[in-house]
């Protein structure tokens, strides 16, 4: 089964890293899965959003399609704005509620869940970098991938010395993607 | 074993490099080639190598110049508006019969265009990319895996024929991180191509005294062999010369050289044209999406194929033109305003309003349902 992502942000927030851990597990467990970005040629402050395509099968043009994507989550309104339409009806959309502003028409066409990404890495980890792999635990969570796999190719991705603070990053990540599901489900 | 690894095309390109024996990297960066820097300053180091950022373009490659010139593999590499830069050395490459490696990983322009975008924008550039009359040889990889195989061919091509070898990739293809499976070490290596090297009485040695299809046998400078390089038309032991008869034939074997070999040089992908009506000629990333609408157009019982040149200059012409007139229906998709469009009605004798044309020069890729629409236009 085709499952496509996108992780939108500014440029120099990071959600590259994200995307290539998520498909090299996918690859890791013998599938097929492709990251790809687009970013402007702003240095900071530019609108990014990272593709990704996980399949069972070999994937070719490696760009979500838009009105197919899955799930999206997005760290900032600029690029929530102009790439929340690549969402299909009924998709998933996490943002972070302190920078991401949806409107109620968007809260009826997509499952939204807001989480407070930044915030979490910020005060709960303590390096507001982690904010990817906090991103990743969510995206994990949310899509149902497989857990200990996604986690071992992040320890095996991210650097040496930044291991330990990444694995507490993943754990607050994932366990705040339960708890908003519990939430939103009841 | 083949080798399978989750990377993006540019770190495969540099990997490629070192598996192909380069030794040598000078370049400036440039997006969205920039990793492809990167990775060489991370690997040359390792298998003794030497790195060097200049302080430009041109000084980039004129140092990969003279690393090859002591007989050391090199490589330089950039983007669109470096090659620009770079022209003057490049001539002189083709001139000196200097092997080099320039891999172009390309984005959208004229001029500094669109950095972080992919584009097919300089396909005629890499045809001719500087001054005068040469023949160029260009390959484009069109999936990860090429990015690594085209790029060790490349080596092995610039080696064989004593001259620049242009690899194209794009900012999709550069960037994007996927599984590619990847040759085994041994084969690369068993398959790897050297520079002649004269090893008779150096009072003797006449380094472009060679054979009218043949390149001109470089020995490394410092090894006691002398002989000079320059762009200036010269004649057996490389210094200048006038004499009309001796600048006719080195202008011919530069061609010669190429063209009379270029079934050692082509290289084309046929993909499901055996059954197809419709035929879909792409190249680099785009073919990538064309694969994908094939895949489901095919669903819909439509059946479409794709000629994917890998070899752009020398064109593969022959096929071209046999292919051009075994389909009525053929669409030329590019991410350009048609660039390798010119060369295909050249090869095939077809004018322009017999083909239909999908060309895009926005810095976006063409999307299989862009495929798919055009397709469903023409059946």
């Amino acid at each position: 089964m085709r499952k496509q992502l996108r992780f939108t942000g500014v440029g120099g927030q990071g959600v590259l890293l994200a995307g290539e851990i998520l498909a090299r597990s996918y690859v890791r467990a013998g599938k097929y899965g492709i990251q790809v970005g687009t970013y402007t040629s702003q240095v900071r402050g530019g609108p990014t959003k990272v593709d990704i395509i996980l399949d069972d099968e070999p994937i070719l043009y490696p760009y979500a399609v838009d009105g197919e994507i899955d799930f999206m989550l997005s760290v900032a309104d600029k690029s929530y704005q102009l790439f929340k339409e690549g969402v299909k009806e009924g998709g998933i959309i996490v943002y972070e509620p302190n920078l991401v502003y949806p409107s109620d028409d968007d809260k009826a066409k997509w499952k939204m869940f807001p989480i407070e990404v930044i915030t979490i890495a910020k005060e709960k980890v303590g390096n507001v970098i982690t904010q990817s792999v906090v991103a990743l635990a969510i995206a994990t969570r949310m899509n149902n991938l497989d857990k200990e796999m996604v986690y071992e190719t992040m320890i095996q991705t991210v650097p040496p010395k930044a291991v330990e603070v990444n694995k507490k990053a993943f754990e607050l990540g994932y366990q705040e993607a339960e708890e908003v599901l519990a939430k939103y489900s009841s | 074993m083949p080798r399978e690894v989750v990377s993006t095309g540019n770190k495969l390109a540099a990997l490629a490099a070192i598996d192909a024996g380069c030794r040598f990297f000078g370049g400036y960066p440039i997006t969205p080639s920039s990793e492809i820097a990167h990775e060489m300053s991370r690997l040359l180091p390792k298998v003794g190598g030497v790195f060097i950022q200049m302080e430009d373009e041109i000084a980039g490659i004129s140092v990969a110049l003279g690393a090859s010139m002591s007989g050391v593999k090199s490589m330089t590499n950039t983007s669109g508006p470096g090659i620009s830069l770079k022209a003057e050395q490049i001539g002189l490459a083709f001139m000196g019969e200097v092997p080099l490696v320039i891999t172009n990983v390309m984005r959208g322009g004229p001029s500094t265009g669109l950095p972080t975008r992919p584009a097919q924008q300089d396909i005629l550039q890499a045809q001719a990319p500087t001054h005068g009359d040469y023949q160029s040889i260009t390959l484009c990889a069109g999936s990860l895996d090429e990015c690594y195989s085209e790029t060790v061919r490349a080596f092995n091509l610039a080696e064989r024929f004593m001259t620049p070898v242009f690899v194209l990739l794009d900012e999709t293809l550069g960037h994007m991180v996927g599984k590619a499976v990847l040759p085994d070490i041994e084969e690369v290596e068993a398959n790897i191509v050297n520079r002649r090297v004269y090893e008779g009485d150096p009072a003797t040695y006449e380094p472009y005294n060679v054979p009218a299809d043949e390149p001109a046998i470089l020995n490394p400078f410092f090894k006691g062999y002398r002989y000079h390089i320059t762009g200036l038309h010269h004649g057996p032991t490389g210094f200048p010369t006038e004499d009309a008869k001796l600048s006719q034939e080195l202008i011919d074997r530069l061609f010669n050289k190429i063209l009379a070999h270029k079934d050692e040089i082509e290289s084309y992908e046929e993909f499901m044209l055996d059954d197809a009506d419709i035929m879909i000629i792409a190249y680099g990333s785009v073919s990538l999406a064309a694969k994908e609408a094939i895949r489901q157009l095919r669903e819909e019982g439509i059946n479409v194929g794709l000629f994917r040149p890998i070899t752009l200059w020398p064109s593969p012409e022959e096929k071209i033109d046999e292919l051009c007139h075994k389909f009525d229906k053929i669409l030329v998709a590019e991410m350009n305003k048609g660039q390798y469009f010119k060369e295909i009605q050249r090869a095939s004798g077809k004018k322009a309003a017999e083909f239909e044309t999908l060309f895009k020069a926005n810095g976006r890729s063409i999307s299989p349902a862009e495929f798919k629409a055009k397709i469903k236009e023409m059946v």
